[in-house]
């Protein structure tokens, strides 16, 4: 006789760092059947992008995700600056990839942190927090606040990061690096984290294609996707190979991040090296007029702006459709057949970002 | 592993990681975007800050010159410093101290209203 429980798990959960709700249904310890809910954190930013000016706006999508706030902002400022037909100057190309890349670094480093704190591993998840403090600083002396870092606008950036400030980042990657390698050394080859992740939350590459998935969830399947291979900002003078495992388990995607913090820290070292004299940004004129699709890599995936305005200082329409959004039927896949004491390691996998999904 | 357990054992000799805190306060990076400061005298209340502020954070009445400041509201952005023109507004690399109330701000023009800090003259 089948004996099925339905519990519910979240909103509120030690490893959940946002609200989103599972109803698992149960058979014994085995999960039968995930159904997502979501609507807890819906604040109307896609609303209020259309109620205020277009410049303004920058500042609140950069409040849609505090963890990549200057992803969200570039996403929204090449959209504008594709309807206003703005060439942005390429030293503000190459400032926006190093904020962009030091955001997606700090973010890889909550993540780490936050599942070895889930896996109940307390003194790595403080290691990983300790080494991110170090990419806040660096936000904090090269842009003026630590979260929102609010520099990137239509047409460059607000800010220009002086030599000397180069060399500090070069010297900070270096320490993290080092001190990166010590955690994920932690997290990769610990044999009881490894017992926790592999062949946990499997999704094979076909299936991840089929729902949707995005960023890393995607390329932990194999799958080389990658929204920064297209080149924007100036990612397409950096060169950028998409980083890619086969396991599609909570071991893959972790993995996946890891290594995606290496590359972050090489990109902004390229970055630096390349970084051309000269202005950071344009002021364009007129005002945007006509239909935009903006896609960026943010670390959880990919990150599509779609923009309709009527060359009013009011959009028309602005459409965020944010990566965990992408990710949450990926992870509804993932979770029937597994025990329900891996529920809260899975769900954690996809990097959930559910004030990103509920904008 | 056994990196992470030298680190560990590193960690339990070493002093701790984070400041004793209020003894030992850390300043703010000098291009910090802190604390909200206007110089009235110098204000000609043209409204150029309350109209880029994305938050509605400033208010100025033109007529009666008067300038109404929300601190809560305020996202520290600094794109009123950036509009006026006048250098009126600029923030400075300073943490806001913790209130207890909505601190209300507001100045007016010519004469220019004497706030506690300004002595009479």
């Amino acid at each position: 006789m089948s004996d099925r429980t339905t519990i519910p798990f979240g909103p509120q959960h030690p490893v959940l760092p946002e609200p989103i709700q599972l109803k698992l249904t149960l058979e014994n310890e085995t999960v039968k059947e995930a159904v997502p809910h979501i609507g807890y954190v819906h604040r109307g930013v896609e609303k209020a992008g259309e109620r205020m000016d277009y410049t303004q706006n920058v500042f609140l999508v950069e409040r849609i995700c505090g963890i990549c706030s200057f992803i969200h902002a570039l996403c929204y400022c090449q959209g504008i600056e594709r309807l206003m037909g703005a060439e942005v100057p390429p030293r503000a190309r190459y400032l926006r990839v190093i904020w962009s890349e030091l955001h997606r670094l700090q973010s890889h480093h909550l993540w780490l942190g936050l599942l070895a704190d889930a896996l109940g591993f307390e003194s790595l998840f403080m290691e990983f927090w300790r080494n991110r403090e170090r990419l806040m600083d660096i936000f904090e002396k090269t842009a003026g606040s630590r979260v929102i870092i609010s520099t990137c606008t239509i047409g460059g950036v607000r800010r220009d990061i002086v030599p000397e400030d180069l060399e500090m980042i070069l010297r900070e990657l270096d320490a993290l690096e080092k001190a990166l390698d010590v955690a994920v050394n932690g997290i990769l080859e610990d044999r009881t984290v490894k017992k926790r992740l592999v062949g946990k939350g499997v999704l094979p590459a076909g299936q991840a294609i089929v729902l949707g998935a995005v960023g890393p969830v995607l390329r932990a399947s194999g799958v080389p996707v990658d929204a920064r291979t297209d080149g924007f900002a100036a990612y397409g003078e950096l060169g950028i190979e998409p980083i890619v495992e086969t396991g599609g388990d909570s071991y893959a995607r972790t993995r996946v991040r890891a290594r995606e913090c290496y590359q972050s820290i090489e990109l902004v070292r390229k970055a630096i090296a390349n970084i051309p004299e000269g202005d950071v940004i344009i002021r364009p004129r007129g005002r945007p007029n006509g239909r935009a699709f903006s896609r960026v890599e943010q670390p959880r995936g990919e990150l599509i702006y779609f923009i309709s305005a009527d060359g009013s200082t009011r959009l028309d329409r602005l459409r965020i459709r944010t990566p965990t959004s992408a990710n949450v039927p990926a992870l509804v896949a993932m979770l029937p057949g597994c025990e329900m004491a891996d529920v809260p390691v899975i769900t954690l996998s996809i990097d959930p970002c559910i004030s990103c999904t509920e904008r | 592993m056994t990196m992470l357990i030298r680190r560990i054992l590193g960690n339990l000799l070493a002093k701790p990681a984070t400041r004793p805190f209020p003894v030992v306060s850390r300043e703010p990076a000098p291009g910090y975007r802190g604390a909200v400061e206007f110089q009235q005298e110098n204000c000609v209340f043209c409204g150029a800050c309350a109209l880029r502020c994305p938050a509605n954070a400033i208010e100025v009445d033109r007529a009666s010159k008067v300038l109404r400041f929300d601190l809560f509201r305020c996202i520290h952005c600094a794109c009123c410093a950036e509009a006026c023109k006048r250098g009126c507004v600029q923030l400075r690399p300073a943490y806001h101290p913790p209130v207890f109330e909505r601190p209300e701000f507001e100045f007016s023009g010519a004469p220019v209203v004497a706030s506690e800090s300004r002595p009479a003259d």
